[in-house]
């Protein structure tokens, strides 16, 4: 079946199989690990920092945590000019929500938009995210986005091709109200088993934690078996 | 309104369907690369364009000025990096002429990823954005479909590949001025002999902080035609020949009429 | 009438030479014509009331409501030109509905009375438009439990984070005022039309900041502020309406809802109670004093 762009799809005796995954060809995709935790002051976002194209590794430094607002980020994962072009127009409405409203925006505002978008657009992204953030009234928030728009609120959330490979570890190893350490060190291990086992997955590990004291970034690199730096800036 | 008209694409597309063969894009097989260095950002491209096998021109350029502290690397459908980042240099301009302050290099990657996202990739233009503005250094990646990376240093293109693993091998931080260029050209030639789609000789740009910006064409020309060891002319004479018969000017009269035509002789001819 | 035959009276869009636009001051005029409307704010909720005067027999009693409902928490009730009250509940029902397209939750109470002050403003701005003849008040209640999206899956960790911060402190009674100019506040206790002097006396006496009363006696109060707001105008008769919105572990789990037959009858026979009481009084102890006002 020939189908340049858009949808492919075929007629299966199961029903119909879409594969809505489908990338343009020469399309950057973000073969991907990312992840985002609740723990008992906030939320932890976790992504690894592989770009491809193809076979070709485009960025082996990629920051696939994005920032929608103060306390609001979001992982990115599938088409990256699809994600990119998403956090930038929920970015934008944000922005515009704190200013006409005079207040800071909920996490469940950001998360409306990312839902709007992703599922009136469905046909035409290729794009899962998840949010997660922090706000005085709700404390930190998880929700994830995934291809056909539906909207999950979660008490952790994993995604990306490399998602598939830890699951097991997040149910194993997953536990309600962790500290901020036993946090990191839960998205840090999570992590590194799908970069380990997903070939799409690599390069550094970024964390991003959102609590009361506003966002702080984390780096662990290769080198060190994921064990530092830690907190960058 | 300015945009694009889809009418032809939609003809091929049927003529295609009938059987057709569809036309071809000249695409510039290329290698760019970018690289930031102490006191400001360095570019630099290949000048081979490719129309399928055929090298279509051995020294085109694919540096393009959008701003004087802004300019762009392009490798992907000639026509669509031209056309795309004259539009862009065009809006900048004005933005600049609003605002009444100098562009910004994110600006004009905004730009170029939201034109280039509404296009959802069918404008094929591949670009390495550089530049220097009051908030600093910029240089980044832009893809066809609307993607962007910033990085301290990237390559693109078919040769992007080659390029790269120079950088990788070789590349180390705070570079200086002299050091950048070497390493940018250096990438390049990576791609010139070690890419089929990329040869010629070497454009670099060099955008530096309270300096003007210099447009280094032909930098290096690595693949010069120089003197030939040997010479392969045959020396007269060496075909003999059996009879030989001499006409004049008038005699050739006989064979052909002479018209004159009308209108200004120096105006040249142009086909239909 | 200052205005009159100056021409700075006939087009909206014109200010006169002294900076006021007499269209906006000529509907404030229609509002002080219009049945009083009062609505209190108190800790646990906020009651709308409104004294509609029955302009004929044949209408029925009980129908013909002047208090809306614009979303599940949020009700408006205005004074002045009915239809123009309409006109302006749909608009706020519009912007309530738009807000859930956007934002999948209610409109802020505070965010809804910004967006319609400035609907009533435009109104103000163009020579081909008249202002609105209404004052409007706008009462409901932020939500103070943990908010969804709308149409989410799943509610999150069943413990500790995860939007469920114990001892925050948000949502809450909001009631507002728009005027025709568009003008709009924030009040404890707000009364417009014909008696709107008396009421907001009465409202002033009430000490709402404190936050003492409780939204079962504002009920009460409400409707006795009507009933002492309707003194001026006993000729007329007229039919008390009134809503209320209570937080959610009140009576109406934080919607907008007409108050129930039974209280709001008792609610009466106490304005009636206290209305006598005061006649009683004025005849004992006020006789001299205030009869050598007049």
């Amino acid at each position: 079946m020939v189908a340049s762009h858009g949808l492919t799809g075929m007629l299966g005796e199961d029903g119909i199989h879409v594969d809505m995954n489908h990338l343009k060809s020469g399309e950057v995709n973000l073969g991907t690990s990312i992840m985002a935790i609740n723990f008992k002051d906030g939320v932890i976002l976790g992504a690894d920092s592989r770009t491809t194209t193809g076979a070709y590794i485009a960025n082996r430094v990629t920051d696939k945590l994005t920032q929608v607002h103060d306390t609001i980020w979001c992982c990115r994962s599938g088409s990256a000019a699809d994600t990119q072009a998403v956090a930038d127009i929920v970015s934008y409405h944000l922005n515009m929500y704190s200013i006409v409203n005079n207040e800071a925006p909920s996490t469940q505002v950001a998360a409306a938009l990312f839902q709007e978008l992703c599922y009136e657009n469905k046909d035409m992204l290729s794009a899962g995210i998840i949010i997660a953030g922090y706000d005085p009234r709700h404390g930190g928030q998880v929700y994830s986005i995934p291809l056909g728009g539906s909207l999950h609120k979660q008490s952790y959330s994993i995604g990306g091709s490399g998602s598939t490979y830890i699951y097991g570890y997040c149910d194993a190893n997953w536990r309600e109200n962790m500290t901020e350490e036993e946090g990191i060190k839960f998205v840090r291990g999570a992590l590194r088993e799908a970069i380990k086992w997903d070939g799409s997955s690599g390069g550094v590990i970024r964390l991003v934690v959102l609590t009361a004291n506003g966002a702080q970034r984390h780096l662990y690199l290769p080198d060190t078996d994921y064990t530092g730096p830690g907190v960058t800036r | 309104m300015t945009g694009f008209d889809f009418s032809n694409y939609n003809r091929n597309a049927a003529l295609q369907a009938r059987g057709a063969p569809g036309p071809k894009a000249t695409s510039t097989g290329t290698t760019i690369v970018g690289c930031i260095f102490d006191n400001g950002v360095v570019i630099a491209a290949d000048t081979r364009a490719t129309s399928g096998p055929i090298v279509a021109d051995k020294n085109c350029e694919k540096l393009h000025y959008i701003a004087p502290k802004i300019w762009c690397a392009g490798a992907g459908t000639a026509a669509d990096t031209e056309f795309t980042t004259a539009l862009i240099s065009s809006n900048i301009e004005l933005h600049s002429l609003s605002t009444g302050r100098p562009p910004r290099v994110i600006t004009c990657m905004t730009m170029l990823k939201q034109h280039l996202f509404r296009y959802q990739g069918h404008i094929g233009a591949y670009l390495v954005v550089a530049g220097v503005d009051p908030t600093g250094t910029g240089l980044y990646t832009v893809h066809a479909h609307g993607s962007t990376d910033k990085l301290p240093y990237v390559t693109m293109g078919s040769g992007s590949l080659a390029a790269m693993s120079v950088f990788e091998s070789t590349w180390k931080p705070n570079l200086n001025k002299e050091e950048a260029i070497a390493l940018a050209s250096e990438a390049i030639k990576a791609g010139i002999f070690n890419d089929l789609g990329s040869g010629s000789n070497v454009d670099v740009c060099v955008i530096e902080k309270d300096k003007p910006t210099q447009l280094l064409r032909n930098y290096m020309t690595p693949n010069d035609r120089g003197q030939k060891e040997r010479d392969y002319r045959f020396a007269k004479g060496t075909t003999a020949y059996l009879n030989e018969r001499v006409f004049s000017k008038e005699d050739l009269r006989k064979y052909v009429t002479v018209e004159e035509i009308s209108g200004d002789p120096n105006l040249m001819e142009v086909d239909p | 009438m200052t205005s009159i035959g100056t021409g700075y009276d006939l087009s909206n869009s014109v200010f006169s030479p002294d900076g006021r636009n007499f269209q906006v001051e000529y509907a404030v005029k229609a509002v002080e014509n219009g049945g009083t409307a009062v609505g209190i704010r108190c800790k646990d909720g906020v009651v709308l009331a409104v004294e509609k005067i029955i302009t004929s027999k044949l209408l029925k009693p009980g129908a013909n409501k002047r208090i809306s409902t614009v979303d599940r928490h949020v009700g408006i009730v205005s004074a002045g030109l009915a239809p123009d009250g309409r006109h302006f509940v749909s608009r706020a029902r519009d912007e309530a509905s738009s807000w859930r397209g956007v934002y999948k939750g209610p409109i802020p109470i505070s965010a809804l009375a910004n967006r319609l002050g400035s609907y009533v403003q435009a109104y103000t701005l163009y020579s081909s438009v008249r202002p609105f003849g209404v004052t409007s008040i706008v009462g409901g209640w932020d939500s103070e439990a943990e908010l969804a999206v709308d149409g989410q899956v799943g509610s999150g960790p069943q413990s500790g984070a995860g939007g469920k911060v114990k001892g925050a402190k948000s949502g809450g009674p909001g009631l507002y005022m728009i005027e025709p100019s568009g003008l709009y506040w924030g009040y404890y206790g707000a009364a417009t039309g014909k008696g709107r002097q008396a009421a907001k006396a009465e409202l002033e006496k009430l000490d709402l900041a404190s936050e003492k009363l409780s939204l079962h006696d504002a009920v009460k109060e409400a409707a006795r502020i009507i009933y002492v707001a309707h003194e001026d105008n006993k000729d007329k008769e007229f039919e008390l309406e009134m809503s209320w919105i209570s937080s959610l572990d009140g009576p109406t789990k934080g919607r907008h809802e007409e108050v129930p037959k039974e209280l709001l009858e008792e609610a009466e026979r106490a304005a009636k109670r206290a209305l006598e009481g005061d006649d009683e009084e004025d005849e004992e102890g006020a006789k001299g004093s205030e009869r050598m006002e007049e």
